[in-house]
């Protein structure tokens, strides 16, 4: 028995060694960034204090290039607005009566304003933080967009602050469309440059020029369809395969990322119930079936 | 013995946030990421145990990690990087010159051998992390590029801050 002891003391420091290793590879093996713990994330109470702190006077740094992008978007939106009501009004001639006005409580999408306290883009798998948690309402697995395009997907949440997958983060794929096209493929970093990203799985026959805008489907309930993403910038790939990829510049810069949006879907939660519920009634028929 | 502990904790703290706020935030060329929180672990006591080394070591990893949001990356470089500290430090610094209480500094091993010292802790250190990052999208020249250019960056750094306190040091006598 002693000589057991004696031999663990004398060798402690290889135990210790291995201890602290299969500690630390449990965690970097967890590749699943949802099944993060919210303590051993940017997202948990002390580091979110520092990072808002820090950010109290960072924010200050990019408020000239913020302005600019806000004022144009400002721009692209009035013209939108103005647009659309002049066909409102061509429809309210042509139907002689009043469209009803949605009351509030049952519009399709709230958004949440929200400042980024923490942000990197240098690493393979890019996270972003925010300052505002579940006390605002926000939850896991809704959408973020700021000024410019979409930013990423929340997915730990504190309760002031919550951390979000960024799109530059290889286990974060976007279903994305061309727009005016309709064909659709699915967005991912492709871990290289900030600026880029690659949009995969398009049908061979898709017709595209370089410059037209890539949007969200609204295939999911995370993003409202139609928010800008990126510009096709080049061909990625041969024609040799029956899919094919482009090279998309993103909209949002990321390295300046300073006030975003996260976007609350109302009906997440009904369609997530409709999803679910005949997910189980086919789990049910499933044996039935194969009885008959 | 106490106001050195308070010291050094103190040292760890400012630097593990000036990591987290400042330094990782500070990309040079695109490449380039100074890892200023090895600074501790190069300049523990000689006379911390194995134990003791790897204990910090992992503590210093894993708080960088909850940080930065790469949860077991650095603890598992940090702890790999205290367990070769001693051996490393031997391999610049003869084995019988040892007094107690004593760091790894420019003042205490000379100019060149700290030099060689740090140089090999960065270089060993960056390798690890950069290594273990890349391995789901593997591409060898950004990896190499990113090697070189953090491990210069860090080592800068790390011989600026121990000039710094040299310095400061200098004065007080």
């Amino acid at each position: 028995m002693r000589e057991i002891i004696n031999y663990f003391i004398r060798n402690s420091k290889w135990l210790l060694f291995v201890f602290y290793i299969t500690l630390s590879c449990l965690m970097l093996f967890q590749s699943n960034p949802y099944q993060h713990h919210l303590y051993m994330t940017s997202a948990s109470a002390v580091a979110s204090t520092v990072y808002s702190l820090s950010s109290n006077i960072t924010s200050y740094f990019n408020l000239r290039e913020n302005n600019e992008d806000l004022n144009r978007r400002n721009a692209d939106l009035q013209a939108e607005v103005l647009a659309m009501r002049e066909q409102l009004e061509k429809y309210q001639d042509s139907e002689q009566e009043l469209s009803p006005i949605i009351p509030d409580s049952l519009r399709h999408y709230r958004f949440i304003v929200a400042r980024v306290i923490n942000n990197s883009v240098i690493r393979p798998h890019n996270y972003v933080t925010i300052n505002r948690g579940s006390n605002s309402g926000i939850r896991p697995e809704m959408g973020v967009i700021d000024q410019n395009g979409v930013v990423g997907v929340v997915n730990v949440v504190g309760p002031n602050s919550a951390r979000i997958i960024s799109l530059l983060n290889p286990n974060f794929r976007l279903s994305c469309k061309i727009k005016n096209n309709e064909t659709f493929g699915s967005l991912v970093w492709d871990g290289k440059d900030p600026k880029y990203a690659v949009l995969e799985e398009l049908p061979r026959h898709t017709v595209y020029k370089k410059g037209d805008t890539i949007v969200t489907s609204g295939y999911s309930a995370v993003f409202p369809p139609g928010i800008p993403v990126g510009l096709v910038e080049s061909d990625n790939s041969s024609h040799n395969e029956n899919f094919f990829s482009l090279k998309i510049k993103l909209l949002s810069d990321f390295s300046t990322l300073n006030n975003v949006q996260v976007v609350i879907n109302n009906y997440a939660d009904e369609i997530k119930s409709v999803e679910e519920s005949t997910a189980k009634e086919e789990n049910e028929n499933k044996p039935t079936s194969s009885n008959q | 013995m106490t106001k050195t502990i308070l010291n050094f904790i103190l040292l760890a703290i400012t630097l593990v946030l000036a990591q987290a706020v400042v330094f990782n935030h500070l990309i040079l060329f695109n490449c380039a990421i100074a890892l200023v929180f090895i600074y501790i672990i190069i300049i523990l006591p000689l006379e911390a145990s194995t134990n003791m080394l790897l204990t910090i070591g992992f503590l210093i990893g894993l708080i960088i990690d909850i940080f930065s949001d790469t949860a077991g990356l650095n603890s598992l470089s940090c702890t790999i990087l205290s367990f070769l500290r001693n051996p490393i430090y031997h391999l610049y610094s003869p084995r019988d010159e040892e007094i107690s209480g004593q760091r790894p500094s420019i003042k205490t091993m000379g100019n060149t051998s700290f030099m060689k010292y740090a140089l090999t802790m960065s270089l060993i250190y960056c390798s690890i992390v950069f290594t273990i990052e890349s391995v789901s999208l593997f591409n060898t020249v950004r990896l190499l590029t990113r090697i070189g250019g953090s491990t210069l960056f860090t080592f800068i750094m790390i011989y600026a801050f121990d000039s710094l306190s040299l310095s400061r040091r200098e004065k007080k006598l």
